[in-house]
């Protein structure tokens, strides 16, 4: 299911993924046995309605139904612990499919293969990310204190890649996964949205294009953390928040830069404009 | 998920989840194109100001720059209320607006309402079009952007009898220049939807 790049749901949204789905499962309960009965006879209308629905469907079809969705995610989830045995690969898909009891051949739902246990661990952690800083956002706003970016900021970026800790024996195999052209926009969507969402709670109002500036920077500082992340042999990876901080001193610096060099423009164009003015009341090309 | 409450959910066999998505991604459309719009409008106006400012017409354009810059500020909020990624042509859009209102400004008062009537018929249009897709999706949900939409559209809608109003049709090569700028804009729309 693709996603576009950058916008993300508005705040107030609480019925999207598992949320929604769960309950709607829970929902479901009452429904069982009624299914069992009228089950059989439903089943084959369920196979051939794929067809159904195309037909009386002017516009493109979700790729999945919400049953696949679900069944695809526990299937994932499962073989996560399998990773440290055999890395980003279908044989861990394989592994945890079958710890849970279902046949080998369900790796057939995961065209992508490995890849498809990277993007679910990026998209997990992302929506856990998610809660962290919503969850940091209620607490200051009780304390009734305002957000510092930069020291949040920080926070949320060291979050995110210590999750990562646990897989780092083979992060760096997923981060190969990850540049293959294939999975290019894949990725960059997940990268996006975890600079977006750490903006977001942070407290960008931004509207124009330093939009932009602000998550291609972030996003700049987080993939070069992310690198020195997994070749850090220091206790507790303290050299890798260090390297981040400085990383995030760099950003700023380059702001106030940009600012200094705006306002030096600024003045110097009224210079000149002024000297244009004087040069042609010399000449007496003025207007009066 | 159980087949009575796949009923429920109409012969399209649309998850919640899904559908969340589609409406997600009709409103950021919607709000980025039409942030866009205003910001190119109210350069437009800045452009025709800069030629035609100290003229009998210029506080006519000043009126309409000034209610496009309310519009533009309504979607600076909506952008950030609704999460929306702003488009990226953003700088282009500001100065080719401004090129676009001082260029025609430079052909007379007529070239500059006959620029505005162009502009102001596509993107009429182009909100009316918004309204329906936003009706057909969830007329409820979206209730108050549909107020909003309407109103601003009303607005545009007499910028352009404005124009007309000042002599538009009198400005040089009216015809051409009207298909120019109206296709133009509808480039621009299509491309600030997407990118």
């Amino acid at each position: 299911m693709s996603t576009s790049t950058g916008d993300r749901n508005p705040p107030q949204d609480t019925s999207s993924g598992p949320g929604g789905s769960a309950s709607s499962q829970t929902s479901n309960g009452g429904y069982n046995t009624q299914r069992t009965g009228q089950g059989a006879q439903y089943s084959d209308e369920l196979d051939n309605s794929e067809d159904l629905v195309s037909e009386v469907e002017e516009e493109e079809m979700p790729e999945e139904t919400e049953e696949e969705y679900q069944t695809k995610q526990a299937v994932l989830k499962a073989s996560l612990p399998f990773v440290h045995q055999y890395g980003w690969t279908k044989k861990a898909i394989v592994a945890g499919a079958e710890s849970l009891g279902m046949p080998s051949m369900v790796h057939g739902m995961f065209p992508r293969g490995g890849a498809e246990l990277v993007f679910y661990f990026y998209e997990e952690s992302n929506k856990e990310l998610e809660s962290f800083l919503k969850q940091k956002v209620t607490e200051l706003k009780e304390k009734d204190e305002k957000i510092k970016t930069g020291p949040f900021i920080h926070d949320a970026i060291e979050t995110r890649l210590r999750m990562i800790i646990p897989y780092i024996d083979k992060w760096p195999q997923a981060m190969a996964i990850q540049t293959l052209p294939q999975n290019a926009v894949q990725s960059w969507t997940n990268l996006s949205r975890v600079v977006d969402d750490i903006w977001f709670y942070a407290g960008d109002k931004s509207n124009d294009f330093n939009w932009y500036t602000k998550r291609g920077s972030l996003a700049a500082v987080y993939k070069s953390t992310e690198i020195y992340l997994i070749q850090d042999r220091s206790e507790d990876y303290t050299d890798t928040w260090n390297f981040l901080e400085n990383r995030l001193e760099d950003v700023v610096s380059a702001g106030h830069l940009a600012r200094n060099l705006q306002e030096t423009n600024t003045v110097l164009s009224e210079g000149a404009k002024g000297f244009c003015v004087m040069t042609r009341n010399l000449l007496g090309m003025n207007n009066r | 998920m159980s087949f009575p409450l796949i009923c429920q959910m109409s012969i399209r066999r649309i998850s919640q989840r899904a559908k969340d998505e589609k409406t997600r991604k009709l409103l950021s459309r919607i709000i980025r194109v039409d942030q866009a719009g205003e910001l190119g409008a109210d350069r437009i106006y800045a452009g025709q100001i800069a030629v035609l400012g100290n003229t009998p017409v210029g506080p006519i354009i000043q009126e309409m720059k000034e209610q496009e810059q309310e519009h533009l500020e309504t979607f600076n909020k909506l952008i950030v209320e609704k999460r929306v990624r702003p488009t990226a042509l953003l700088p282009l859009w500001n100065i080719a607006g401004f090129a676009l209102g001082a260029g025609t400004a430079l052909l007379g008062k007529e070239g500059a309402m006959a620029c505005t009537v162009a502009v102001e018929s596509v993107i009429g249009e182009h909100y009316n079009s918004q309204i329906r897709d936003l009706m057909e999706d969830d007329p409820e949900k979206h209730k108050e952007l549909i107020k909003k939409l309407s109103k601003f559209r009303d607005d545009e809608l007499h910028h352009h009898d404005t124009g007309l109003e000042h002599d538009a049709e009198k400005a040089p090569m009216y015809d051409a220049l009207s298909q120019v700028i109206k296709v133009g804009c509808i480039g621009a729309i299509w491309l600030s939807e997407r990118i």
